[in-house]
């Protein structure tokens, strides 16, 4: 009888520091994100935009990154043209990070010229600092797949 | 019942005659007796040999629910240690830097867009393709392999 009573109290006195343990973690979250919901947190999308000038645009790949203020990337979602309406390829790690890669391609006729919307971030930002990124062309193609010179830009929505 | 009747008579006396049932005894009673001493003696030494036994089977009953409690005890602080209500991050498919490399379809030492597109073409124009692009291993050269070649080539963490 001592003996199961020894076993309890000993259980008894290892799991209740293990629970004030998480009991404390749990609140250090709530606290964290209570302080990060006191400090502002929006939501914002990015639009991308691909000027191809007269050239049909078949293809093409950025990289987007924050380079001052907090942000994670909480969605992908297409551009305005037929052609790259579908959600563009993305690594889904990208998500709730600052960094990412996107592209697409079409293999129909009608692709868009001139400047056009190819694709929209959306953006959950933190902080009152304002963010500010850094967007590289990687490439972009026409319909033969030959590079073709392209000037890519964003614009912040609301 | 009426055939019964015929062949039993309900008169008749089943008792056993008290003299048979005498005879009987005396025929099959065993023929020595145990003496109550000897009776005794058995019984207090199997009693003897009994006991340890028994009083040892209590015990590691009770160590064994102690086992129990122990063991309940430590898959508790192993689930709270490991915070299993923590959830993991997301996945991410694994594709290998050989891969990486394989899918370059224009070889010009980059995986991008363009090689995916480039495939994407040649499925579509060319009936023939090359077995080496099959990336998943169906047997077949398809969408697919186009979707696999464009995720490499999106990828954080690419090699090439």
């Amino acid at each position: 009888m001592n003996k199961i009573t020894s076993i309890i109290l000993t259980s008894v006195f290892v799991i209740v520091p293990v629970l004030a343990q998480q009991s404390e973690q749990s609140q250090e979250l709530l606290t964290e994100e209570y302080s990060t919901a006191q400090a502002g947190v929006r939501f914002a999308p990015l639009h991308i935009y691909l000027d191809s000038g007269n050239s049909s645009l078949a293809a093409y790949q950025f990289e987007l990154k924050a380079t001052t203020g907090q942000i994670k990337i909480v969605g992908v979602e297409g551009g305005r043209h037929e052609a790259f309406k579908e959600a563009p390829y993305y690594d889904k790690a990208a998500l709730a990070k600052d960094r990412i890669i996107i592209a697409a391609f079409s293999t129909g006729s009608n692709l868009p010229k001139d400047r056009t919307r190819i694709a929209t971030i959306h953006l959950q930002i933190i902080g009152d600092a304002e963010p500010q990124y850094e967007l590289k062309l990687i490439v972009a193609a026409d319909a033969d797949g030959k590079e073709i010179p392209a000037e890519i830009s964003f614009e912040k929505g609301e | 019942m009426t055939e019964r009747k015929e062949h039993f008579d309900e008169d008749l006396d089943l008792r056993v005659p008290t003299k048979l049932s005498a005879d009987l005894n005396a025929l099959f009673e065993p023929q020595t007796g145990v003496p109550p001493e000897v009776d005794h003696a058995v019984m207090d030494r199997a009693h003897k040999h009994l006991a340890p036994l028994q009083s040892g089977r209590g015990k590691r009953l009770r160590i064994h629910w102690g086992w129990r409690i122990a063991a309940a005890a430590a898959v508790i602080i192993l689930a709270f240690s490991l915070d299993l209500t923590k959830q993991t991050g997301p996945k991410t498919d694994s594709f290998s830097l050989s891969k990486t490399q394989a899918v370059d379809i224009d070889r010009n030492g980059r995986v991008d867009i363009l090689d995916a597109f480039k495939l994407a073409r040649h499925i579509e124009t060319a009936g023939h393709t090359e077995t080496e692009w099959d990336f998943n291993g169906d047997g077949l050269i398809d969408h697919s392999d186009v979707d696999m070649v464009a995720f490499a080539a999106v990828r954080l963490d690419k090699g090439v």
